[in-house]
């Protein structure tokens, strides 16, 4: 990396940051989704931001002792407990490492999922966006997103606290809240 | 005897024969004074002896006839003649007893002594008588009877002392006459021993001589065929041996200047030596020079290790400082994400706010893109210096052990450079040894052709040996004739 690249992309982040302000105001709406790009246990996915209420990183997780293998134990957020459940062992490839990132499923009860790493926020069309319906019981992955470096299968957050309950043997309740 | 030689044998011969004749000649000499002694004894008692005695018959009767005169005459001077005759006549007594020797003739002196005192008294008295007379005719009253028996008596006596010195006399002489045949007997007797024991030594000189005079000879003749034959093989030896040292004098001129070639290629040996001793010093101050330049490479290269690991230890603080930075951006981004999610939610001022935290999180991705980018190029850095360390670290024992190889080096040079110092030396002495084997070679050269031409003189001389020899043994089988004697 020569230093007059390093110029020209300094002088074009200059340009790029002085025309943010100039652009007219975005509209966030249905025209576009915000996705998290994330790998979980070694496998690309995408969450949709509408369906988060935070991003977290290093949170400390307490273990629970209990027969479900994907939970990781509970961990505090704004003084509430919340459930953490590893991503990689709902969607069924579950790894040995233990995954540093937490997201915090909207909507209640409460429930966080864990994966290993964050990719990147972007914000896409939603005519990008493949839609699918709702598959068989346990199925959380809804749609694909074309990302750069690959198409990627959208995680759907609802459905994964469904499924949550479903394991926990909470199905009815989570149907109605629904 | 045989191991004398006949010299020896001929002087001891001839000198016991010279000893005989010696001895003979004193013996004779010795016969000689004994004859001529006995012979003088002979004529003193014949001439001194025999003659006193017919003397004192003489006086006797000249004093008889004196005093017959007196008694004539009664003269003064007939007595006194007989008294002159009466003195010499005891003088020739008195000589008589201091010569005679023999007992029976000095009796017989005696007697006539006393014969010649009776006779004087007898006279005496007739003497006074005829002195008082005056008349001859009275003549017969002297008395004269007594007087002729007194005379007869004396004449008597005197004629035995003269009968008695004769036969001395003749004694004497066949005495005299005895020695002499006694000495030329033993004269004769000595030269016949000479004569005979000259016999002896001539005949066994003359066996000798021709016993080993002759094998002598015999063996001079063989010896000498011997010697024509040495002679002979010698000459054509000699020959040889000449044509030899023809051959030996053309090897050693070539040797000669083979040697030459050396002693100039030793100096040239040496003129090189010496240049390569002279770059070996050259050599030295270099290899000090490089010496110094390794230990400042040495140097250098710890600094740069220093610097190196000082710039690894920077770009990890470096390395820190930019995983805070991306810390940072990593949380700036979790904050975006949360402001945008809590946007979603919060209508209009919420979507605007979006907006922001977009942005935001568009630096933060930046940031944390950079301090990747940051990241990389440490860990470049990092590598680049750990690569530079350990290649240098390799350089400085690559330094060490070039050092330790040019220590050895240098040890080596060193070395070189000494043994280029003894092979100068040792080339000087080539050079030197070969100069003098050179001329000694030269010298032999002289002395070759020396050789050569003392070979063709002896060669000739073996000739004139040869020659030599024959005379030679012609010379002894005629000493062989000469001597007598065959070959035994």
């Amino acid at each position: 990396m020569s230093p007059n690249e390093v110029a020209e992309r300094l002088v074009g982040l200059r340009e790029e940051f002085d025309r943010s302000f100039a652009e007219p105001a975005r509209r966030h709406d249905e025209e576009y989704a915000e996705l998290l790009a994330v790998h979980a246990g070694g496998r690309p996915y995408a969450l949709r931001l509408s369906q988060a209420s935070g991003l977290h990183q290093n949170r400390p997780v307490t273990p629970l002792p209990g027969p479900q293998p994907a939970l990781l134990g509970v961990a505090g957020f704004g003084g509430a407990i919340v459930p953490v459940y590893d991503l990689a062992a709902l969607l069924g490839h579950a790894v040995p490492d233990r995954p540093r990132w937490l997201v915090l499923a909207a909507g209640s009860p409460a429930l966080a999922l864990a994966f290993h790493q964050l990719d990147g926020h972007v914000r896409v069309a939603a005519a990008e966006i493949v839609e699918e319906a709702a598959g068989d019981v346990g199925d959380i992955l809804r749609g694909m997103v074309p990302l750069a470096g690959g198409t990627r299968p959208i995680v759907d957050l609802p459905a994964a606290r469904a499924l949550v309950h479903r394991l926990t043997g909470h199905t009815e309740r989570t149907e109605q809240e629904r | 005897m045989a191991r004398r030689t006949f010299g020896t044998k001929l002087a001891g011969g001839v000198g016991i024969t010279l000893f005989l004749t010696l001895i003979m000649g004193a013996a004779a000499v010795a016969a000689l004074s004994v004859v001529v002694d006995a012979k003088d004894d002979a004529i003193r008692v014949a001439a001194e002896d025999l003659v006193n005695a017919e003397r004192l018959t003489t006086k006797s009767e000249s004093r008889i006839s004196n005093y017959r005169a007196f008694l004539l005459s009664a003269s003064q001077t007939s007595l006194d003649a007989t008294n002159a005759d009466r003195e010499e006549f005891l003088g020739l007594m008195t000589k008589l007893r201091g010569t005679l020797t023999d007992t029976t003739a000095r009796n017989l002196l005696d007697a006539v002594s006393a014969a010649e005192v009776t006779y004087a008294a007898v006279l005496q008295p007739v003497i006074e008588r005829r002195k008082t007379m005056d008349d001859l005719r009275e003549i017969s009253q002297l008395n004269v009877s007594a007087t002729g028996p007194a005379r007869d008596s004396l004449r008597k006596s005197i004629a035995d002392l003269t009968t008695r010195v004769r036969a001395e006399v003749e004694v004497s002489r066949k005495e005299a006459s005895n020695a002499a045949t006694r000495s030329i007997v033993v004269i004769v007797v000595l030269g016949v021993l000479a004569m005979a024991f000259g016999s002896l030594v001539a005949a066994k000189l003359s066996r000798d001589l021709r016993r080993e005079v002759g094998a002598a000879v015999g063996h001079i003749q063989s010896s000498s065929a011997q010697l024509e034959a040495a002679a002979a093989q010698q000459a054509s030896g000699g020959q040889h041996q000449a044509s030899a040292m023809n051959e030996i004098t053309t090897t050693i001129s070539e040797l000669l200047i083979t040697s030459r070639q050396i002693a100039d290629s030793a100096q040239r040996v040496s003129t090189i030596a010496e240049e390569t001793a002279e770059a070996a010093r050259n050599g030295d101050a270099t290899i000090d020079q490089t010496r110094a330049s390794i230990s400042a490479i040495r140097t250098q290269v710890d600094q740069i290790v220093q610097h190196m690991l000082a710039l690894g230890e920077k770009s990890q603080q470096i390395g820190g400082v930019v995983e805070l930075v991306s810390e940072l951006a990593e949380q700036t981004n979790i904050l975006a994400i949360n402001a945008t999610i809590e946007a979603s939610g919060a209508g209009e001022w919420g979507r605007r706010f979006a907006v922001v935290a977009e942005e935001i999180r568009k630096l933060a991705d930046r940031t944390a893109g950079s301090a990747k980018e940051i990241r990389a190029l440490i860990e470049d850095v990092r590598g680049a210096v750990n690569t530079t360390v350990m290649a240098t670290e390799i350089g400085a024992k690559s330094v060490d052990a070039g050092a330790r190889q040019f220590d050895d080096a240098t040890h080596s040079f060193r070395r070189i450079a000494q043994l280029v110092a003894t092979t100068n030396d040792a080339t000087r002495e080539i050079e030197l040894s070969t100069k003098q084997q050179s001329t000694a070679v030269e010298q032999v050269n002289v002395a070759a052709s020396d050789t050569a031409r003392v070979t063709r003189e002896s060669e000739s001389s073996a000739v004139q040996t040869r020659q030599t020899a024959a005379h030679l043994s012609n010379l002894s089988g005629d000493l062989l004739n000469l001597v007598g004697t065959g070959r035994r």
